[in-house]
């Protein structure tokens, strides 16, 4: 009687444990790790974590911020972050290639009518004249790294403007901080540089801003990367997770993408508080008011469906190869994921 | 000759270590890896993305031959090598040589050249953009500056090694002091310059790719950050054997000086 007993307890002690462990994976949200930059235009996303969108497909987010976007490409083809939000460039393109990265969703992006990056000169080389982006052929101008964004918006310009890319000498300078040392210094003619530092330089009289990208050209910069492992097995996941992101942007379109009859950008109470909890990410050490301030000044286009644009990014790998810095296998086919965005 | 009962005969041992060299051991030690390599990647022991295959590699410096690109780095990389190593390593010895002869030089340099052998010369990098600028004279100054301590250093102790008796002796001849640092002081230093020619030129190969970090457009430093900017690891891989090709060059271009310089010995 006695031993029943001990064995009905046993039984019922294991069936216990075993619906905990059941009910618990029912339960517990799937971690996902994100690699991304402290840039405004990662803004959906920093949304999305505040507004809970991510808790409530349950996923747990956790951010891993970095300070140049190759890394963040290189993290996600190691297995160290399922995700990645940053720029589409010439490396991240070469490992796409490679079977190391899928690109399933969009994020910032050149747009006529909004905020981008902007085209400056050096004092010294608008004084010579230098006050139009037609005047930049036989100029020397600063970029980050070669293949990067800023490099592809030259080719942009150029190809706009009718000249030679290779009439521009092209210094590769490693940093933002280094661009802007260079041409306040007037070492180089001009660089591109975002609004948020162009404008700051130009209010203090250390450069001259000529062109606004947007005009020049309409361009999709940036996008989410997912690591091909996360797309192949735990397509459920990812989906999710574009999902919440999805809605973040669209929180972030209707909240800082807005403007006046004036064309200015509207600054209203919505406004304020999508960019307060932008800055909280972005700015992490300004007061709260400050940081919300530049994050409405400088708030990029993003499309709000984050769907991405196939042909812009086949324009590019096609501009980048002939240019020689993608290599020639590479095909957006391979890796650009649209079905998530659907 | 028979030996003495209760003496022992005993062979020769006082032969010291004395490392010939085997011509056929460094291309066979070279080969092994190679094949090491070719067979990692070829059954799938590493995965593409973390090393390309040497085909790929060999491919990636073909290109570079054929379309002429290696000429102009290479050309852009000597040129910052030989200028910044030769600023840096006449200043080196100049100084080394002073510490090594006065009191004064002594008492003050010193101090400051073993102050200034641990700066990591990077770390200066955009201190050295504000003073030179982005163009060549920037570059120059990082390979200077990195070459010009571990010279002076092996200056210094090359002077200090000299022969006291032979400097003594030549003084009580009356030896005009510039004599005695041109015909004994120099002479006696030189495998210690030789020495640190060594590796102030291994330390110049290393800081070129520093120094060709910011606004280079050309030379094997720029080659190979630009191929990991681009995650094209073959080029990458084929910078990484052009710099250590020049470095291999170099040492032979030391050993055959040293050959020259110091048949005396």
């Amino acid at each position: 009687m006695a031993r029943v007993g001990r064995r009905t307890v046993l039984a019922g002690v294991a069936a216990g444990l075993l619906a905990g462990a059941f009910g618990s994976t029912a339960f517990a949200a799937d971690k996902v790790t994100v690699g991304v930059l402290r840039f405004v235009s990662s803004g959906g996303l920093y949304l999305a974590v505040e507004r809970g969108h991510f808790a409530a497909e349950g996923l747990e987010v956790e951010l891993k911020f970095f300070e140049a976007a190759q890394p963040i490409a290189v993290a996600i083809a190691s297995g160290d972050a399922e995700f990645g939000l940053t720029g589409i460039t010439a490396g991240s393109l070469n490992l796409a290639g490679k079977g190391g990265l899928k690109i399933v969703a969009s994020q910032g992006a050149e747009k006529k009518g909004f905020i981008g990056n902007q085209l400056v000169a050096s004092n010294e080389a608008f004084g010579r004249g230098l006050d139009k982006p037609e005047k930049l052929a036989g100029a020397t101008v600063a970029i980050s790294q070669v293949g990067s964004t800023f490099h592809y918006q030259f080719g942009q310009i150029a190809a706009a403007k009718g000249f030679e890319l290779s009439k521009i000498s092209m210094k590769p300078l490693q940093s933002l901080p280094n661009m802007v040392a260079a041409v306040k210094t007037s070492q180089v003619d001009a660089t591109i540089l975002p609004t948020h530092i162009a404008g700051p330089m130009v209010d203090r009289g250390e450069a001259k801003i000529i062109a606004a990208l947007s005009d020049i050209a309409d361009y999709q910069y940036g996008a989410l990367f997912a690591a091909p492992k996360a797309v192949a097995e735990k397509r459920d996941v990812v989906q999710r997770f574009v999902r919440a992101y999805q809605k973040g942007l669209a929180d972030y379109g209707a909240s800082l993408m807005r403007s006046d009859a004036g064309g200015k950008r509207v600054a209203d109470e919505a406004a304020a508080t999508a960019a307060t909890q932008i800055a909280k990410y972005v700015y992490p050490s300004d007061p709260p008011a400050e940081g919300a301030a530049k994050v409405i000044a400088s708030a990029p286009y993003c499309d709000p469906t984050g769907k991405l644009d196939l042909a812009g990014i086949e324009a590019q790998i096609a501009w980048y190869k002939s240019e020689k810095l993608v290599d020639a296998g590479v095909d957006a086919k391979a890796f650009v994921d649209l079905s998530f965005t659907r | 000759m028979s030996p003495d009962p209760g003496l022992r005969e005993v062979p020769f041992r006082g032969g010291g270590f004395a490392p010939g060299n085997r011509r056929i051991a460094a291309p066979l030690t070279f080969a092994a890896l190679v094949l090491l390599w070719w067979v990692a990647t070829a059954r799938g022991w590493v995965s593409p993305l973390a090393l390309p295959r040497p085909g790929e590699v060999a491919s990636a410096l073909a290109d570079m031959v054929a379309s002429g690109e290696i000429w102009r780095h290479l050309a852009a990389s000597v040129r910052r090598l030989v200028v910044g190593w030769a600023i840096g390593a006449s200043l080196g010895v100049a100084v080394g040589f002073a510490i090594g002869l006065s009191t004064l030089a002594r008492s003050t340099a010193l101090p400051l050249v073993s102050a200034l052998f641990p700066i990591p010369k990077i770390a200066l990098l955009p201190l050295f953009i504000v003073w030179f600028g982005i163009g060549e004279a920037s570059k120059y100054a990082t390979i200077a500056f990195g070459v010009f301590s571990p010279m002076a250093i092996a200056a210094f102790g090359g002077v200090d090694g000299v022969e006291r008796s032979l400097i003594r002796m030549a003084q009580s001849f009356g030896v005009p002091n510039r004599d005695i640092v041109r015909k004994i002081v120099l002479p006696g230093a030189m495998p210690a310059l030789l020495s640190g020619v060594r590796i102030s030129a291994s330390i110049g190969i290393i800081l070129l790719t520093a120094a060709e970090m910011i606004g280079a457009e050309h030379g094997i430093g720029a080659l190979v950050l630009s191929a990991g900017n681009l995650m094209q690891t073959d080029r990458l891989i084929a910078g990484v054997l052009i710099l250590a090709g020049l470095g291999l060059i170099v040492a032979f271009l030391i050993g055959v000086a040293e050959r020259r310089l110091l048949g005396w010995r």
